[in-house]
């Protein structure tokens, strides 16, 4: 009786936490790391050896123009604002990225 | 007459197979092998292991099909950004020598910042095969685990990208490729490819 008893009461609690504990999605690494990338460290590389061919530089360029257009305080406000932002950052985009959409 | 020499020997050889065998089994349950990580393998020991966990990864991953775009940046900012999560404690990151870990675990973890010898087409091919598989299925009594059961292919294949390209990267550049945004957080296919036509 008292093993059956200390099973319902332990037993199942743990049953239901095991079977919660599955497969998990990139937003719950999130939670321990919440860091912004660096897109300042951009400015002070070398742009001449930087080649814009290189998916690394292109990596990079995708990463700090999303970054620029969440940070911009065109983004929280009006939607000319945030238009005009967009068509900045397209003019400054190198010629390949031209069709990114 | 002849086979009572054969009838000896095999007697003879039969008794020293279950001589080594009493003794391998009374080394064993003796505990005299030292088992702290803190204590290196004798040189015996060590081959054997890693002559083992070769050959079965080699033999193991020789099918694995290559995603043929591994370079493209899609790529490297998904797998960045899981590196850092999930391995960089270990295999370190662009500028690092050391981690409480690399310190502490034994056999030490490869520290995959560093720039590796170059290697030709067909090195490199069997080399991602390599990583995936590890990534994916772990390696025993290593500190290595499997991926597998919580990441898909698709995200395994992307930190094997990005460790393609990590010995080449600054502190400055890792930090912006690993760094995770919402972008990043988003389901698969939701990043755009900055390569696609």
């Amino acid at each position: 009786m008292k093993s059956s008893k200390s099973f319902f009461l332990l037993g199942i609690p743990a049953l239901f936490l095991a079977a919660s504990v599955s497969a998990h999605s990139p937003k719950e690494h999130m939670k321990d790391v919440q860091q912004k990338p660096d897109c300042a460290a951009m400015k002070d590389m070398d742009h001449s050896k930087m080649d814009m061919n290189d998916p690394v530089m292109q990596a990079m360029m995708q990463k700090c123009m999303k970054d620029m257009h969440q940070d911009s305080p065109a983004s929280n406000g009006t939607y000319a604002g945030h238009q005009q932002q967009s068509e900045k950052a397209e003019q400054s985009k190198p010629p390949r990225h031209a069709h990114e959409k | 007459m002849k086979s009572r020499p054969l009838l000896s020997c095999g007697k003879y050889l039969l008794g020293t197979g279950l001589f080594a065998l009493a003794a391998g089994m009374a080394f064993l349950y003796s505990g005299w092998y030292p088992i702290g990580a803190d204590v290196p393998h004798n040189g015996l020991t060590y081959w054997a292991l890693e002559t083992l966990r070769e050959r079965s990864i080699a033999r193991a991953s020789a099918d694995i099909e290559v995603p043929g775009d591994l370079g493209t940046p899609k790529r490297l900012l998904a797998g960045g950004a899981d590196y850092n999560d999930m391995c960089a404690g270990c295999h370190l990151r662009p500028g690092e020598k050391e981690s409480d870990f690399t310190l502490g675990l034994y056999p030490v973890p490869p520290n995959l910042s560093l720039p590796h010898a170059q290697a030709d087409r067909k090195d490199l091919t069997a080399q991602a095969r390599r990583r995936f598989w590890i990534i994916k299925h772990g390696i025993k009594a290593s500190g290595m685990p499997a991926w597998g059961p919580t990441h898909d292919d698709e995200r395994i294949w992307n930190m094997v990208a990005f460790l393609q390209r990590l010995p080449e990267l600054t502190p400055e550049q890792y930090q912006i490729l690993t760094a995770r945004s919402d972008e990043e957080a988003m389901p698969q296919g939701a990043i755009q490819d900055g390569n696609q036509p």
